[in-house]
């Protein structure tokens, strides 16, 4: 459950930090945002020497949330800590690999190329 | 859409696992799932490789994931020289997929992404997933070194799972009867 002023861990290496929600993308009226969900927000806190900075706009997509995941067989997977991955207009990751565990349900959001950097897919 | 295409990997993953346990070529693996199964796989590796080679895709490497991933059995990546080359790669492989399944009521796609841009295409067509790649992109995100250096990591996770066999401690406490 993501929603506006929300923190976020940075689950890649692009040099982020730390991430503020600051819009979900999708529909106009949208309350919170899910694992898998594109989001607006603003790094709060960088890596020196980094081509990210603090106070910049970027997209990010959700791939842990503390609110419980449920799937059809009755798993649930809910995790430490609210994690994103900053990527850009097209989709495409700004760092290279990417860190912890990540739910499969991405891929069937057609994030597979967050998928295939992630060291573990459950 | 996706969900039938899953389920039936699903199932079929673990003859797989099975079969590379067993050590039989990847070949025979993958003519075994069109035999098997009652839908044509969308891709097999055969035809990726020969539709990369017809399209001049360079240094194409097929990797095995079985052993690191659940979701793929196969990571093939190709370099494409320029943003128009590398989505030529992708419409190659779409199109193909679509012909084979010419006359069936439902077609079957793989999902696409990235296909605006043209500097990173994935093609998702379930066990095979096939990365088109221009050149910078390749360079920059490194797949190769990420999906073949895994398997270390895998093979540590199997001895924690050794550590954790119950084992019965000798009980000291008591002395022997004399």
């Amino acid at each position: 459950m993501i929603q506006p002023q929300t923190h976020l861990n940075v689950a890649d290496n692009s040099g982020a930090r730390e991430l503020m929600c600051i819009r979900i993308i999708g529909a106009s009226n949208r309350r919170y945002a899910h694992i898998g969900d594109v989001i607006v927000a603003v790094i709060k806190d960088a890596v020196p020497n980094m081509p990210l900075e603090r106070s910049e706009v970027v997209r990010a997509v959700i791939v842990r949330t503390c609110k419980e995941l449920k799937r059809d067989n009755g798993m649930i997977i809910r995790y430490d800590d609210n994690a994103a991955v900053v990527i850009d207009q097209e989709g495409n990751p700004k760092g290279t690999r990417v860190f912890g565990a990540i739910a499969r349900e991405l891929r069937q959001f057609n994030f597979t190329k967050i998928v295939s950097l992630a060291p573990e897919v459950l | 859409m996706w969900s039938s295409v899953r389920q039936r990997t699903l199932s079929l993953s673990s003859e797989i696992i099975y079969q590379w346990k067993s050590g039989i070529h990847r070949s025979f693996c993958s003519s075994l799932i069109n035999a098997n199964g009652k839908v044509a796989e969308l891709l097999n590796l055969q035809e990726v490789e020969k539709i990369l080679r017809d399209v001049r895709a360079d240094d194409v490497r097929v990797i095995p994931v079985v052993k690191q991933s659940e979701f793929a059995s196969f990571v093939v990546v190709a370099t494409g020289k320029s943003q128009w080359h590398v989505r030529n790669i992708a419409q190659a492989l779409i199109y193909k997929v679509k012909q084979k399944q010419t006359g069936a009521k439902r077609m079957l796609l793989p999902s696409v992404e990235g296909q605006e841009g043209g500097n990173w295409i994935v093609i998702d067509s379930g066990s095979l997933i096939v990365h088109a790649l221009d050149e910078k992109a390749r360079a920059y995100y490194n797949l190769e070194q990420l999906w073949t250096s895994k398997e270390s990591t895998n093979e540590h996770s199997q001895d924690l799972g050794q550590a954790f066999v119950k084992v019965r401690r000798k009980n000291n406490s008591k002395k022997p009867a004399k």
